[in-house]
């Protein structure tokens, strides 16, 4: 009898699962790559603090770590990595050649994902302390006073060079599409304690 | 029972079945898909409203014009360097050429139209040939023409800038790089068009046996190194650019001009017309990158017309090639002016066929550019090329790869053997290049030559770049200062390559250069510079004329030539006709050749010529440490008396009677450009990295998909049921 409507309910629930599965797995699997990579790289980061020069995590990496950055209030302790290619940022946050090594007395940028490392830029507040570690294991702290929505090709407003510490994800938060040309630019500036 | 009415219920059940999968198959879509909207609402309403007032939101992030603040009927033109261009002048360039044997003169007329209802001046940056000797300049308002006079920079700066006040129309022609040039045209009336005429005269280039002619159409965005330095004043000249002026490049804002959006239509098409008489029977014409038409005419010349339509976005490039039994051995044209003789003369060295292999180890060192510029085709013909150039060499010889953009990076610490181990390696390094940053070239030179002199081991640097940098000046004197033996090799890559670095830095590195306009081209060039890599140079090249002849030969210094490349000189000579001797060293062997300068063709302007390759060589000097007050007198001298526009000469042309009313304001429009073809104006302009996935959107269609698959397994459970309901009740009808 209803042979066609059966073959035509199964196929369907049976692309829906594959979807499901497969939708997952590529979800998770982002995730689990952002949080693995940090395990991954905390001995890495052991090595550059002994004074490895570009100790690579993994024998294929194309990027190493530079700095920690820490955040008590929202307990967030992440491993620095240099470069921000897409490649690099899936690992963990990266700090942008062009700008000055985190951990010194220059202007550093960083940025991170918003959806995995730097989903916690949106729970910043104003005064929020940031921790800088840098490889000779000396430790800046920053203080967040300004947060705001950039257009993603207005670079020369990064072109500052006091000392000072800046934090970039992608805007808005907590949507679905991937691709936007919004970023929320968090900025702090060292602070003694 | 009757049949019919027996299969009736079955028919019904099958109806409801359809029905019933239908209906919650609707229900899951639209409830997926109010779900999904919803989830979008609430998920980003709080993450804007995160911002609280004292923080400083950049909602308006352009702080130039935005697009809504422009009256409507304007010509808007969104730029990818920032901002967007209101009703500035329309461009219309039409190019027209006459090549005879080995030289062309060339007319190009740009036609700069007024669309708005202000008087304007429009400024345009542009290309020629980085050889061009550009010696005239026209203006042309509906039937008169006013002709333009050459004068040191300054006083045709100042000549323009008080017609520009007085209202009355006037155009000045500057020269920024020997291939970068702008054209200012003052007090263009409301709707209305000026045409600017420009006319140069060129050598063109013969190597490998074959002709070529290169045409840059756009002034490809350059990198600027350096910090930046504080503007002395915002005038026309200094305040159009993108760039600011760095103490690198003190010059950015004039060589930077905007760029249009690639979203955009493009802008400034070309028409051209070439006229090439070749002198000998051809074997092939060929356009390589544009569509053109071509006619053969019964006497000897060729028409080349391109199709119409085509914009300024990429270097033209016309290749041909005589007959086999046709291939010219020299050439010779001569020219009288104010009581000297001048003379242009090319002269083929014999086929190397004879002399014996180079024997020297080798030692190839390639260094390729991977800064933004060259994102996209342009870093596929440089790897395709590379990936080429690995396969080409042999066990014996030794090899590095450098990357270079904001930083340097090499493969290997020193160069290794071309093992297969080692070749394996470098091929998947080469594979992973990819292409973003800054175009630091310093840093890479300074780390490919090393200033070492070792005679014993031939080192060969093989640069692939296309070159878009400012500061060539410098990069010039770190060649000269730190070749030691070394030689470098230019490979200019994509499709509007900077030809001046290219030329000049294989120029200074004793090298030669090559371009490779496209992947397809990238066999046949890199296989022809290979061929030179392997093969003796023609060395300690001396031109030896008649006794106590006074003689002014450019170049001055004869260069290194490989195989396939002619000697080129022009000189000046007393009137008379005369031979003379030219000699090289080949491998060790020596090669002599007797020329005599007569009977060579009449040609007017080889003299233009002359000036021009006297101008080069004189500002090679500059870039090799002599005193801008010695070089810039003799320049001046030169481009003065032979009506050549220069780093310290510019073309003004000055209408006689005002035309702008006094009450009228005039507006400084700078021309924008195409982005050249093929190139990504993220890369070039930048961008803050990507910092999104699609993590949240895998997630949200997998429980999605998993909701739907659940609903409809749970669905067909009821419609079981109720089908198994419906067996029985037919049962029982047909009982």
């Amino acid at each position: 009898m209803s042979k066609l409507a059966t073959w035509g309910r199964w196929s369907l629930i049976l692309v829906l699962t594959l979807s499901a599965g497969w939708n997952l797995g590529q979800g998770l699997y982002i995730e689990a790559k952002a949080r693995l990579a940090q395990l991954l790289l905390q001995q890495a980061w052991d090595e550059t603090r002994q004074g490895v020069e570009k100790a690579r995590p993994w024998a294929w990496a194309d990027t190493w770590p530079v700095a920690r950055l820490r955040q008590p209030r929202l307990d967030v302790d992440q491993i620095v990595l240099a470069g921000a290619s897409g490649r690099t940022l899936a690992f963990g946050p990266g700090y942008l050649f062009g700008s000055a090594a985190p951990g010194s007395d220059g202007h550093s940028i960083i940025s991170g994902h918003r959806d995995t490392h730097f989903g916690f830029l949106k729970d910043l507040q104003l005064g929020d302390r940031l921790e800088v570690t840098n490889s000779a294991g000396e430790v800046i702290q920053y203080a967040v006073y300004q947060r705001e929505v950039m257009h993603e090709n207005s670079l020369e407003r990064l072109q500052v060079d006091d000392a000072r510490l800046t934090l970039i994800t992608c805007y808005p938060f907590d949507v679905i599409q991937p691709g936007t040309d919004q970023r929320y630019v968090v900025t702090a500036r060292p602070v003694l304690m | 029972m009757n049949p019919s009415i027996a299969n009736k219920p079955g028919v019904n059940s099958l109806l409801k079945d359809i029905a019933y999968t239908s209906v919650l198959s609707l229900i899951t879509g639209v409830l997926a898909a109010l779900g999904f909207a919803m989830l979008v609402m609430i998920t980003s309403a709080p993450a804007q409203a995160e911002l609280q007032p004292g923080d400083k939101t950049a909602v308006d992030q352009l702080p130039r014009m935005s697009i809504d603040q422009v009256q409507q009927g304007s010509l808007l033109l969104k730029l990818a360097s920032g901002g967007v261009s209101v009703d500035a002048p329309l461009l219309h360039t039409d190019v027209s050429m006459r090549v005879s044997g080995m030289v062309n003169r060339v007319q190009v007329t740009q036609q700069f139209h007024n669309p708005g209802d202000e008087w304007v001046e429009g400024t345009y940056v542009f290309p020629l040939p980085e050889n061009s000797a550009v010696d005239h300049l026209k203006m042309r308002i509906g039937e008169r023409i006013i002709e333009g006079e050459i004068k040191e920079k300054g006083e045709a700066k100042k000549i323009y800038n008080q017609a520009k006040r007085e209202g009355k129309r006037a155009s000045l022609l500057s020269q920024q790089r020997p291939n970068i040039f702008t054209t200012a045209v003052a007090n263009i009336g409301p709707g209305e068009k000026v045409e600017v005429i420009i006319e140069y005269q060129q050598v063109l280039h013969y190597d490998v046996g074959r002709f070529s002619l290169r045409f840059p159409m756009v002034v490809a965005p350059r990198y600027i190194p350096g910090r930046v330095i504080e503007q002395e004043e915002v005038t026309a000249f200094s305040g159009n650019g993108w760039a600011q002026n760095t103490d690198q490049v003190p010059d950015a804002a004039e060589i930077t001009p905007p760029v249009v959006d690639p979203t955009e239509p493009k802008v400034n098409p070309v028409t051209m017309e070439i006229r090439l008489d070749a002198g000998f029977p051809l074997a092939h014409i060929e356009s390589r990158f544009h569509p053109v038409t071509i006619e053969n005419h019964t006497d000897g010349y060729h028409l080349i017309r391109l199709e119409p339509g085509v914009p300024a976005d990429r270097d033209f490039e016309l290749i041909w090639t005589p007959q086999i039994d046709q291939m010219p051995k020299g050439a010779l044209f001569n020219e009288q002016w104010q009581g000297d003789d001048y003379s242009l003369l090319m002269i083929m060295p014999p086929a190397t066929d004879q002399i014996s292999p180079i024997t020297q180890p080798r030692e190839v060192i390639f260094v390729v550019d991977t800064s933004g510029s060259m994102h996209g085709t342009s870093l596929a013909q440089a790897k395709s090329a590379l990936s080429m150039a690995l396969s080409r060499l042999k066990p014996n010889e030794r090899f590095n790869v450098i990357q270079f953009n904001s930083n340097t990076h090499a493969l290997f610490g020193q160069a290794v053997p071309a093992s297969p181990k080692n070749l394996r390696k470098a091929r998947g390094y080469v594979n992973l290049l990819e292409a973003d940053g800054g175009t630091e070239m310093l840093s890479a030179l300074r780390r490919a030559l090393t200033g070492e002199q070792d005679e014993s081991v031939l080192r060969q640097v093989v640069f692939l770049t296309d070159g878009s940098v400012g500061n060539e000046e410098k990069l010039f004197s770190t060649i000269q200062q730190r070749l030691g033996s070394s030689r470098l090799f230019t490979v200019g890559i994509g499709s509007a390559p900077n030809s001046f670095f290219m030329t000049r830095a294989a120029n200074f590195g004793r090298g030669s250069f090559t371009y490779i306009g496209d992947v397809a081209e990238v066999k046949q060039k890199m296989s022809e510079l290979f061929s030179k890599l392997e093969s003796p140079v023609l060395t300690d090249i001396q031109v030896a004329w008649p006794e106590g002849a006074e003689v002014e030969m450019w170049p001055a210094r004869i260069p290194d030539l490989y195989l396939g490349e002619p000697v080129v000189l022009a000189a000046k000579l007393p009137k008379g006709g005369t031979s003379v001797e030219i000699t090289g060293r080949i491998n060790g062997q020596q090669w002599q050749q007797q020329v005599k300068l007569a009977g060579g063709a009449k040609h007017e302007g080889v003299r233009v010529i002359w000036a021009r390759r006297k101008i080069a060589d004189l500002m090679d000097r500059k870039a090799q440490g002599e005193p801008e007050s010695e070089i810039r007198p003799a320049v001046l001298a030169v481009a003065l008396k032979h009506h050549l526009v220069s780093r310290y000469t510019s073309l003004v042309a000055v209408d006689k009677t005002p035309v702008r009313p006094v009450e009228e304001n005039l507006q400084t429009k700078p021309l924008p450009t195409n982005l050249p073809q093929g190139w990504s104006a993220k890369k070039v302009f930048g961008s803050m990295p990507q910092t999104a996935t699609p993590a949240p959107l895998h997630l949200l269609l997998g429980l999605f998909s998993l909701l739907g698959s659940l609903l409809l397994g749970w669905s067909k459970k009821v419609l079981g049921k109720r089908t198994d309901h419906s067996i029985p009740v037919k049962s029982a009808m047909e009982a």
